[in-house]
């Protein structure tokens, strides 16, 4: 009886916190995404050395986001942050045609990560606001996604300076990860 | 002894994999379709809320297991930019190969399978839509003479008929008629269904789970379970 009531009352009120991390090539604007995510507006960032971590509270989901540097010397250390990780948001800059190849090899190496095997994949195409920015299809294609097949993923138009985009990618990750408990 | 015994184990609990994509264009209801699959197949499944369900760019998974077959779904966007993920393997227009000056590799080169390692398609109409239904039937044609899908069976959807003013099978039949030559040697059906309510879910997947099942071109795969 006590565990009937303790399950109705976590299924209503308890949430477990979800993991989530904010990976991506640097420069992508992963630090500015997660501050617009959590205080809502555009805040000055400096290349992150190390990581960010906030709680975001989105639809009574709450949201353990973790923003890792993405410099080349310390990509290797993203792994040390795998384990428990509900859903991975990859940010590309999307103006960035140059390291497109980069940041699919390091999506690829990710990818193929064990801890990693059930994690959700958002794509945040960043900086849409730019002339000449990739278009979901054209990123999915450099990124190499079609090649993905056990596992979900999503791409969104985002522009982390402007807002746009964010919000339904929040709402289509809690929408998801509610599906998924 | 330790064979015969694993062999009956692998008997009983193996199961045949079989994959479907799910194709048709945006907004027919393909994710509705999926989400509303795997409600009715897996019990304890809660899926999305249907009403919550947005466009999809990207791809959804799904399994359900139908007796000894175990269908994967891959539900795939359906907007005009992104059929050219359906199957990579199509030269795309207007889309130069972008070759990486940095590593020397060709992103746009790696090969796509879905065409080729599915072993059932599944293409959703919305049959309220009648506006772009020859955009639909464009798309159809397209997906139908590629060569990679040879053989596969189709299962044809005229989603959305809970909606009282939609199109009705015979309607949608006339509009892809030109298409029947082209469909070639291969199991085809049309089935009314509306995957808001559920109605013609259950009979379709079991129709699709037939095709695959007796169509020799295609194997399943198995996974040994150890």
């Amino acid at each position: 009886m006590g565990g009937f009531f303790s399950s109705i009352f976590s299924s209503l009120f308890g949430t477990r916190e979800m993991r989530i991390l904010i990976l991506g090539l640097d420069g992508a604007g992963k630090t500015t995404i997660l501050y617009r995510l959590q205080v809502g507006e555009v805040v000055t960032t400096i290349p992150t050395i190390g990581f960010n971590v906030e709680t975001v509270t989105y639809k009574n989901l709450k949201f353990q986001v973790w923003d890792l540097g993405g410099q080349t010397s310390i990509r290797p250390y993203w792994r040390c942050y795998y384990s428990n990780t509900d859903a991975v948001i990859y940010v590309v800059d999307s103006c960035d045609r140059d390291r497109i190849g980069i940041s699919k090899s390091e999506l690829v190496a990710m990818l193929e990560e064990e801890e990693l095997r059930k994690a959700i994949l958002v794509v945040f195409a960043n900086k849409q606001d730019m002339e000449q920015a990739m278009t979901p299809s054209e990123m999915a294609n450099s990124l190499g996604l079609p090649a993905l097949k056990d596992r979900k993923w999503q791409i969104f138009k985002t522009s982390a300076t402007k807002g746009t985009g964010l919000d339904e990618a929040m709402e289509w990750l809690v929408e998801t990860l509610k599906s998924r408990q | 002894m330790y064979t015969l015994l694993s062999g009956l184990y692998k008997y009983m609990f193996q199961k045949d994999e079989y994959c479907i994509l799910i194709l048709g264009l945006d907004n027919a209801g393909k994710t509705t379709f999926l989400e509303q699959s795997k409600t009715r197949f897996n019990k304890n499944y809660k899926g999305m809320s249907l009403s919550k369900i947005t466009t999809t760019v990207g791809l959804n998974i799904g399994t359900v297991d139908v007796g000894k077959a175990r269908l994967m779904f891959w539900d795939l966007g359906g907007q005009e930019e992104l059929q050219s993920l359906w199957d990579k393997e199509a030269p795309q227009q207007g889309l130069p190969v972008r070759g990486c000056p940095a590593c020397g590799s060709a992103p746009a080169s790696a090969p796509a399978q879905y065409y080729a390692e599915c072993h059932g398609v599944i293409y959703v109409i919305d049959s309220t839509d009648e506006e772009r239904l020859s955009e639909s039937k464009h798309a159809f044609e397209k997906m139908v003479t590629s060569e990679a899908l040879d053989g596969v069976p189709i299962l044809v959807l005229a989603n959305k008929q809970d909606v009282e003013a939609c199109l009705s099978i015979p309607d949608i039949k006339t509009a892809f008629s030109d298409c029947t030559s082209k469909i070639g040697r291969r199991d085809c059906l049309t089935q009314a269904c509306s995957a808001l309510t559920g109605k013609g879910v259950r009979e379709g997947i079991e129709w699709m789970v037939k095709c695959v099942v007796r169509n020799l071109h295609r194997p399943p795969r198995q996974r040994d379970i150890t």
